[in-house]
């Protein structure tokens, strides 16, 4: 289900003294079964972007088509093109509406005109896709649930609506870092093993560096940079000034480079750098 | 999907005309004066007065006319629905009946007290919408204080009034965003808020509620922490940043709306009403 943005453009309060420009003509596409990262500051226009690819938003200047379907077409099925097109939103409190885990995830498929039976088979695999116990969690309040396990719990809503492309929209903030990592593999195992396109919005280079084989930079609505992860990390300067962070191991490797050690570029992973120190380091030695 | 466009309650729209520089106490003064002139107004001629009145204010305020009146679109339907029961139930002994339909008959006392309270409630909402339109948060909550500050010898607790007031106003827009998200959030897993019937439509608002009223008490209480935390124990020994103090534009304003008060007066005595 490819996903193709066309010279779009959006703004919020039209008509009123607080009219602003978030986007300006933005323009990409994302294939099959990719795992894109989207990163900016805040305020650049990530969420708002991301809320076009599922029809939150319907452009008004520009065009929008998932899966060769315009958006803004009126003979557009939405209900179901949201539903093929996943979005887990930054907080799971205004996602989680029902009184218990099992309800709410099974209110997606419930509005799909599903037999009760199959309804309760998605709610299942869902939540075992997640990694919540089906029968401990199938009847808990949403109110007695953890920070993770509530992200979870959000993410099985949207899964159980079958999704082909999931948007997630800082599904990390505010996790500890176990919780965090428990969602992350959740994440990697629904792209490598059911090829769900992701859209992965994120304040954390890390996160994106690790994960996301392509990566587009957005600042002031704009896109700055849009290319494979290790070429738009090798851009170190420039994403300093848009005033975003670098991941930790670019920073590592980034230091060292300035002490003198030669190291290859493009390296994100911890596994890597260690690799690529090792053997800085024992050439070191072999010149001494 | 965007509903906080057409919130203006409790919006502050930063300005440096006249008439946002005037004490904030002149304004809520000048407001309540216009309120009760529209609630004891029975005349169409005493309504066209108030209207131009509002629009001179929008007009030197350097408000957009179109914003300025914006949050009257969303009470339309509502209004329409009084105007409506107005016109069919109001009972009035010796008044024109104006045509039948079924087992009701429309007035034309009933289509007069349609249009008065049609008009009130727009003024109404105009005017607060001014007052807030032009008057920033603080400076409101200051000038209401210190004009309820006589109030706490005879034991009201004017302040914690007027922070629930203020807090209240706040809470409009936040919770029209929080509105927004939800939707947002139950749109996403397939509700189509945008199709369907009148009784589809008013069912599938239900489960917006819930998570509604969570966020809301959720909020509330953060917001008693916030302000516990900063040592917030009610009105007893608060002083304030700003002192509040009379200026020429002040009187100038004053003067005005005496003017206008008397003018209103006037054209209320001299017309019958409902012309």
């Amino acid at each position: 289900m490819p996903i193709e943005v066309i010279n779009l453009s959006h703004s919020y309060k039209i008509g009123t003294p607080f009219e602003h420009k978030v986007l300006h003509n933005i323009s990409l596409s994302i294939k099959d079964s990719q795992f894109v990262g989207i990163i900016g500051p805040t305020r650049s226009g990530k969420t708002t972007l991301a809320q076009h690819f599922n029809a939150l938003h319907i452009p008004k200047q520009g065009k929008i088509l998932i899966d060769n379907e315009d958006t803004a077409d009126k003979k557009t099925d939405l209900v179901k093109l949201r539903h093929r097109v996943g979005y887990v939103f930054q907080n799971p409190d205004y996602q989680l509406f029902a009184p218990t885990v099992g309800e709410d995830i099974a209110f997606g498929p419930s509005h799909q005109k599903l037999h009760r039976t199959e309804i309760d088979k998605l709610v299942q695999e869902s939540m075992h896709q997640v990694g919540l116990d089906f029968d401990t969690f199938r009847n808990r309040d949403i109110f007695a649930l953890s920070g993770g396990q509530k992200r979870r719990a959000a993410i099985a809503g949207v899964l159980a609506c079958r999704p082909k492309v999931l948007v997630l929209d800082d599904i990390t903030a505010g996790l500890d870092p176990r919780g965090r990592e428990e969602i992350l593999n959740v994440i990697k195992d629904l792209h490598q093993n059911q090829k769900i396109t992701i859209l992965f919005i994120s304040n954390s280079m890390d996160e994106v560096a690790l994960l996301a084989e392509r990566i587009i930079v957005i600042d002031q609505g704009m896109i700055k940079m849009d290319d494979l992860t290790r070429n738009v990390f090798a851009r170190t300067e420039e994403l300093r000034s848009i005033g975003l962070e670098l991941p930790e191991v670019t920073v590592a490797l980034e230091n060292l480079r300035s002490a003198g050690f030669h190291l290859p570029n493009g390296i994100l992973s911890v596994d890597e750098a260690i690799e690529a120190i090792a053997a800085a380091l024992q050439e070191k030695g072999a010149h001494h | 999907m965007e509903l906080t466009k057409n919130i203006t309650l409790g919006v502050y729209l930063p300005g440096e005309t006249i008439i946002h520089r005037l004490d904030p106490r002149t304004k809520i003064i000048a407001a309540t004066i216009l309120i009760v002139m529209l609630l004891l107004s029975r005349s169409y001629i005493a309504y066209a007065a108030v209207a131009f009145f509002i629009a001179m204010i929008i007009v030197i305020s350097a408000i957009p006319m179109g914003y300025a009146l914006r949050g009257l679109k969303p009470m339309l339907p509502v209004l329409l629905l009084m105007w409506i029961f107005q016109l069919f139930l109001f009972r009035d002994s010796d008044t024109l009946v104006l045509f039948n339909w079924w087992i009701f008959e429309a007035t034309e006392a009933g289509l007069h007290m349609g249009n008065l309270i049609i008009l009130r409630v727009l003024f109404l909402f105009t005017v607060t919408t001014l007052l807030t339109l032009t008057t920033s948060v603080v400076s409101l909550t200051d000038g209401l204080e210190n004009l309820l500050n006589p109030l706490r010898k005879v034991g009201v607790p004017s302040q914690e009034l007027v922070m629930t007031l203020v807090i209240a106003l706040r809470f409009v827009m936040i919770l029209a965003e929080e509105l927004e998200k939800i939707i947002k959030a139950q749109m996403a897993r397939g509700v189509a808020f945008d199709q369907g019937n009148f009784i589809q439509k008013t069912k599938k608002i239900f489960p917006v509620f819930l998570p509604l009223f969570v966020s809301a008490f959720k909020r509330a209480e953060e917001l008693i922490i916030a302000m516990e935390s900063r040592s917030y124990t009610g009105g007893k020994g608060r002083t304030k940043m700003k002192t509040l103090h009379i200026s020429r534009a002040d009187l100038t304003a004053a003067i005005t709306i005496l003017i206008f008060t008397g003018l209103m007066i006037y054209i209320n005595i001299a017309t019958e009403p409902f012309i």
